[in-house]
Parts: C-alpha cells; sequence; structure tokens
C-alpha cells in the first residue's frame, strides 16, 4: 500500500479557482432562493384555490417535480428542452430551470401547508370579530403560519445549494466544477476534492445551524402561547 | 420550430433502459441496506454517554448532511483510492457514496424516534425495575419504530433519487443509460422524457405507499 503525501500548499496556490467556484454557486443559490419565493407563493396560492382552473395544473406542476429526480430535470432541460423550442441553451440557464423549478413546487407546498395547519377557531374568531379576508390574513393568519414556515423553507434551502453541485455536469462554472478542471489538470483529486468538500461544508452549515436556531426558538414561542 | 416526437425509437432499444433499471434497483436497494446498518450504527454512537463516541458520531453525521451527494461521491471515486491504494470501480463507489449519506440522515431518523419517547415512559419503565435492554425492547423501541417508520420511508425515497448521481461517474443506472442512447440516437427528447415519466411512475407509487402508511400509523394511534 503506497502511503500518499498530502500538498495542500500545490492546492491552495489556485485558491483563485475556488473562489470563482463559491461565486459560482453562490450565484445560482441566490436566484433559486428568490424564484422559490415569488414562484413558491404563487403556485402555493394556486394550489389553495378552490378554483379547479388553478388548483389542477398547480397540483399537476408540484407532483411532477417533487416525483422526479432533480438530476433528471437538469439533463432534461440541457439536453431535450433545446430541441423542442429549437434554441440553444447555456448550462447556467437549464441549471436554474431546473433546480428553480424543483424548488418551487417543494416550497410551494410548504407555503399551502403553513396556513392549512393554522386551526380553524383562529379563522372563524377573526370572521367572527368582522375582519375582512385581507385583515384576517395580515393580522392572524400570516403571523402564525409564517412561523411554521420558515424551518421547513431553510431545510429546502440546504438541499437547494447541494443541488446546485448537479450543475458542474453541464458545464456551469461552479464549486464542483471548478474542482473538477483542476484535478484533471493538476493530477490532486485527494487534496483538491477534500478542500472542495470542506467549502461547501463552510458554505452549507450556517445555514443548518440558522433552521436549528430558529426551530428551537419559533417552538419555545408557541409553548408560551400555549 | 415545430417538433415531430417519436417515441418508437424509445421502444426499439428499450432494454438498454430496462437495463438500466435494474442498475438503479440493484445500487438503490443495497445502499437502503447498508445505510440502514451504517445509521444504526451512527445513531447508537451518537447517543453514547461517552464523548470520545458521540462527538465524533455527531461530526460525522452533520458533514454528510450538509454536503452535497455529488462531491462525496467524486471524493470515494476519485480521492479515497488514492489514500487506501485500492482502485474502486463505480458500483461500489455509487453503493458507498449513497450508504454513508443516506446512514447519516437515517441516523438522525432513529435518533429523533427515540428521543421523541417521552420521559415518564423511562422513568415508568425503570421504577417497575426493568434493566435497560428490557426496557428498551418492551417500552421504548415499539413506541419509537411507529414513529420511524414515515421519515424513514421519506430518506430512502430522498435515496432512490439520489441514485441518479451514480451517472456523473459512469455507473450504468437509469438515467447513464438513457444518457448514452440519447447521444447514439439523437433522440434526447423523447428518451429523457421517458425516463422522467418511468421516475415519476416509479416515485408517486412510492410516495402513496408513504402516505398509506403514515394514515394508517396515524389511524392506529387514535
Amino acid at each position: 500500500m503506497s502511503v500518499h503525501e498530502w500538498k495542500f500548499g500545490v492546492v491552495l496556490e489556485y485558491w483563485r479557482n475556488f473562489a470563482r467556484g463559491l461565486l459560482g454557486t453562490f450565484e445560482l443559490a441566490a436566484i433559486i432562493v428568490l424564484a422559490a419565493l415569488v414562484g413558491g407563493v404563487l403556485v402555493g396560492a394556486a394550489r389553495y384555490s378552490k378554483l379547479r382552473l388553478l388548483n389542477w395544473p398547480a397540483t399537476a406542476f408540484i407532483e411532477l417535480f417533487r416525483n422526479t429526480p432533480v438530476f433528471v430535470q437538469i439533463v432534461w432541460f440541457y439536453f431535450a428542452f433545446p430541441v423542442i423550442i429549437g434554441k440553444q441553451m447555456h448550462g447556467f440557464y437549464a441549471a436554474l430551470l431546473g433546480i428553480g423549478l424543483n424548488m418551487i413546487a417543494y416550497s410551494a407546498e410548504i407555503f399551502r401547508g403553513g396556513i392549512q395547519s393554522i386551526e380553524r377557531g383562529q379563522w372563524e374568531a377573526a370572521k367572527s370579530i368582522g375582519m375582512g379576508y385581507a385583515a384576517m390574513m395580515r393580522r392572524i393568519i400570516l403571523p402564525q403560519a409564517i412561523r411554521r414556515m420558515v424551518p421547513a423553507f431553510a431545510n429546502r434551502l440546504i438541499e437547494a445549494v447541494k443541488a446546485t453541485s448537479l450543475a458542474s455536469t453541464i458545464a456551469v462554472s461552479e464549486l464542483l466544477f471548478e474542482g473538477e478542471q483542476l484535478a484533471n489538470s493538476i493530477y490532486r483529486p485527494l487534496e483538491i476534492y477534500t478542500v472542495v468538500a470542506m467549502l461547501y461544508f463552510l458554505a452549507i452549515y450556517p445555514l443548518a445551524l440558522l433552521s436549528y436556531w430558529l426551530e428551537r426558538r419559533l417552538a419555545i414561542d408557541e409553548r408560551v402561547k400555549l | 420550430m415545430k417538433y415531430e416526437w417519436d417515441f418508437g425509437f424509445v421502444l426499439k432499444f428499450q432494454d438498454v433502459l430496462w437495463q438500466g433499471f435494474l442498475g438503479t434497483l440493484k445500487i438503490g436497494v443495497l445502499a437502503l441496506a447498508f445505510g440502514s446498518l451504517v445509521g444504526l450504527f451512527l445513531a447508537l454512537m451518537r447517543m453514547s454517554r461517552r464523548r470520545a463516541l458521540s462527538l465524533p458520531a455527531t461530526g460525522l453525521i452533520e458533514f454528510l448532511r450538509m454536503t452535497p451527494l455529488m462531491i462525496q461521491l467524486f471524493w470515494i471515486y476519485f480521492a479515497l483510492p488514492i489514500l487506501i491504494g485500492l482502485k474502486l470501480d463505480a458500483f461500489a463507489a455509487a453503493v458507498i457514496a449513497l450508504s454513508v449519506q443516506s446512514g447519516a440522515f437515517f441516523a438522525e431518523v432513529f435518533r429523533g424516534g427515540v428521543q421523541s419517547i417521552d420521559r415518564s415512559q423511562w422513568e415508568g419503565g425503570k421504577a417497575l425495575g426493568m434493566t435497560m435492554p428490557q426496557l428498551m425492547r418492551r417500552i421504548i423501541l415499539p413506541q419509537a419504530i411507529r414513529r420511524m417508520i414515515p421519515p424513514f420511508m421519506e430518506r430512502s425515497f430522498e435515496l432512490m433519487k439520489g441514485t441518479t448521481q451514480a451517472a456523473t461517474i459512469a455507473y450504468g443506472e437509469l438515467l447513464y443509460q438513457s444518457m448514452v442512447l440519447s447521444s447514439r440516437l439523437y433522440r434526447p427528447v423523447e428518451i429523457l422524457t421517458c425516463v422522467a415519466l418511468l421516475y415519476l411512475v416509479m416515485l408517486t407509487m412510492a410516495s402513496l405507499a408513504i402516505r398509506y402508511v403514515e394514515h394508517r400509523l396515524e389511524a392506529a394511534r387514535s
């Protein structure tokens, strides 16, 4: 058995490549989160609606994207979608479409679930003191529902950041892609992939700590209220 | 431009896809079995009172849960062989990566289940003079396992989705086979759409099964 000599020094010389990769990862993640917030609210509202014309397509969309692997979605948007629309598409946009739509589907369910989890008594009480729908939502339902949505959304956000690594397979410059390129040119896969894994952990773990903290805080608030 | 769909190709070469489907099942089932073992092991370590056991387990679980599966897969396939001086094939690397990552998630499912049991249950058991193994077997586990089942199934569902990532190291599972086929036939639209539908059918059935079990468990409780 050969004993490998770790040489992180060589790898750290290429810190620019890792920085460029991290930037790409953050860029993808930031756009996806924005899309998930806006799109999730819209699709969630449609799913929540009693109008079948809104409800059915939203349900189909959510089930379609939750019940297929996100990697298949990315590959489909990269290789199949351009043929259908008859236009070339850069991997960056295919990755955004795949991961973004997936994230929108999950967020929509989180937002809808949050609102539906509010007990009937709250709705009835608000109505009985004469609140209109908008006032009831703003003052009674949403403040409670949002607390329940936030931890679940934070968890989903972690999954989205992890999924951005899949964009490396379609030549999008993000952390794993830059690592791969570097590994192929300086032949130090052990050090490079170790550094890449650490960087992912450092980028994602703060989100995890935030979600643990939110979960604990919101749980305490709920108990106090009871 | 109007695209002409032609699904005839897919039917003609369906055996390539079936082969991939078998590949998916193979790594999925193996990773589920090994992952459960890894999970059990990590959960016991993490719940241990000895810090020398619980701290490394906690660190490992957090690290595995908070990094992408794909970097773990790459690390095991490209980096680990240099360390251990032994080449791994794509199949072994995929099974190891999927088992280890799901193991970390399963560990949290197991730990969460045991720790969710009310204190009074532990105290009641102890007051009756039960030993720890008796208490576990008769009181805690029967209740905890019921609570573990839905999140365990949920995680297995994610594991099945994760098997697609084995395609990146050229393991012949369903997605990889379909990519090979579509580049050979130049029909990515039909082939990839068919594969997406196959996953949709498979995973929708799985999620219906999960919902059914959840309902049954809830009904049994009330």
